[in-house]
């Protein structure tokens, strides 16, 4: 039995936007309301993320903004903060709304700015990420978000060998993905030497190993399970794992085996009845190239220590074994935090229906999506199929 | 430092983020010991991180260890003025600390020392490590 089904789906491109952030919200949500054919009478609450608004664009209490946008005035909205897993989390209550008949009808998205169209430039979009780390115990040494995926990989490379050509394939490979979604930030390829010849932001990670500050939003119309069947093209979501670690980072026991993705994807898949064998194609939050290879691993899709060496190998490649960010991922498709979640749930959906387009992978029917916040000290872990 | 310099000093007997930033300001590290589980953590909670456990007692780390991860960011948050510092997750023996490294680049698994604090971020210093000789 599903845990709610997605009835409806949409998001903007995602990239560099001059719109209002409701207006932004408003672009996805009403192609949410128009792919699943209702109006937003019939939506029953909003459960909204937008993790920075306030720092970024003076805005906080957007939730009832964007209700007023889409036409849903007085109904209930509840908005989520949670760094860059803000509209997963979002999603997550969403599902156990409609699963326990809190509501019948839901709609569930996100939205943010993250470009200079915000007026913010890197530095101090750079120290408006750095909020999501520790504030006494991290931000003082001058650590950035590159620099806290950084220190993850730099230790998984010590322990399993991987390689900074390993972590460029991941991005020749996302890249490659992200060309053929017309909604992705970058559209174009990259070659390994083209990734290695580039600036260090924080190393091992050089530019092309960083996804880009993006624009853009996400949502989906969720409902009960009694009601899916009523809807053209229900998918069904039949897992949610939600899990933390330790913060600040150094006070992991291990730090780079991300310990809450594990531990959401274990709730997750025990939840959907299935295994990680069971797993057609995976979004993984691929903020950094390091983040997918250890996102790989802790979703049990390649072995511990193999996460490089399956992405050079092609084994997480559109025509591999476990195609991983087939929609470019936030390497490619581009990362606007409070969006970014919603948006793994519109392509899960879109994949599993068939209608991804010129992205859509061969054959899948099952597919997870790995969402994380900070320094994956929050991380939801998503399971959507076909329906029975 | 050494620790034997500063074993006379009372510590706090429930330790605060204030508690932690002043004795980094004299270039010494405090952390946590769980009466309950006995993990130690490299900064203050309120409850074990381990356990939840609240019979925390407070407890003076050592200032020389081995740097278990690092990185050198070259583009840094506003106010963070130069590029190229050196950031690392040191492993102290019971506990580990984030830190800023000072002088020559040290790998994983070099031996550092700690060395002082830097203070330019808002008045939150952070410990610095360089490494041993």
């Amino acid at each position: 039995m599903a845990r709610a089904s997605v009835v409806g789906a949409g998001m903007t491109k995602f990239g560099v936007h001059d719109t209002p952030l409701q207006e932004l919200f408003g672009d996805a949500a009403f192609e949410a309301f128009d792919d699943a054919g209702v109006g937003p009478d019939e939506v029953e609450a909003l459960y909204f993320g937008n993790a920075m608004g306030g720092q970024t664009e003076n805005v906080t209490h957007l939730g009832p903004q964007c209700a007023t946008h889409v036409g849903m005035a007085g109904k209930p909205v509840q908005r989520y903060e949670d760094a860059c897993a803000t509209s997963a989390n979002a999603f997550k209550n969403a599902v156990e709304a409609v699963e326990s008949g809190r509501h019948d009808v839901v709609l569930v998205g996100g939205v943010e700015r993250c470009t200079p169209e915000t007026g913010k430039d890197t530095d101090e979009m750079t120290r408006i990420f750095a909020s999501a780390s520790h504030r006494q115990y991290e931000q003082p040494t001058g650590l950035t978000f590159p620099g806290v995926f950084a220190l993850l990989t730099k230790r998984h490379m010590h322990e399993h060998g991987t390689t900074e050509e390993q972590l460029a394939e991941v991005a020749v490979k996302n890249h490659g993905h992200g060309s053929l979604n017309p909604k992705a930030h970058f559209g174009k390829e990259t070659t390994v030497e083209e990734a290695l010849d580039g600036p260090v932001v924080a190393d091992p990670f050089r530019l092309m190993d960083c996804c880009p500050f993006s624009d853009g939003a996400a949502a989906v119309v969720l409902v009960s399970d009694d009601l899916a069947d009523s809807f053209d093209a229900p998918v069904d979501v039949t897992g949610v794992g939600h899990a933390t670690d330790i913060v600040p980072l150094a006070d992991k026991e291990t730090p780079h085996v991300t310990k809450a993705a594990r531990d959401a994807a274990r709730q997750a898949y025990e939840q959907a009845g299935v295994s990680a064998d069971d797993v057609d194609f995976a979004e993984v939050h691929d903020c950094f190239t390091g983040a997918e290879v250890l996102a790989s691993e802790a979703l049990g899709l390649v072995e511990d220590g193999q996460g490089g060496v399956a992405a050079a190998e092609g084994r997480t490649s559109r025509d591999g074994d476990i195609p991983i960010n087939a929609s470019g991922g936030l390497k490619a498709k581009g990362h606007p935090i409070g969006a970014t979640g919603a948006a793994q749930i519109v392509e899960l959906t879109e994949q599993v229906r068939g209608e991804a387009g010129e992205h859509q992978l061969d054959g899948v029917s099952r597919g997870v999506a790995h969402n994380l916040g900070g320094d994956a000290a929050t991380t939801v872990v998503s399971v959507m199929e076909a329906r029975a | 430092m050494s620790t034997q310099d500063t074993e006379d000093i009372e510590l706090p007997e429930s330790l605060s983020y204030h508690d932690w930033a002043a004795a980094v300001r004299e270039d010494r590290l405090l952390g946590q010991e769980c009466g309950d589980c006995g993990h130690v953590s490299g900064v203050p909670s309120g409850a074990c991180q381990e356990c939840g456990g609240r019979d925390l007692t407070t407890v003076e780390l050592p200032t020389t260890g081995e740097v278990y991860s690092e990185t050198t960011i070259n583009v840094p948050p506003e106010q963070f003025e130069e590029r190229g510092y050196q950031v690392a997750v040191v492993d102290l023996g019971d506990a580990r600390v984030m830190v800023r490294i000072e002088g020559d680049h040290v790998d994983i698994g070099g031996d550092v020392v700690l060395s002082g604090h830097i203070d330019t971020d808002d008045d939150h210093p952070a410990p610095t490590f360089e490494p041993a000789e």
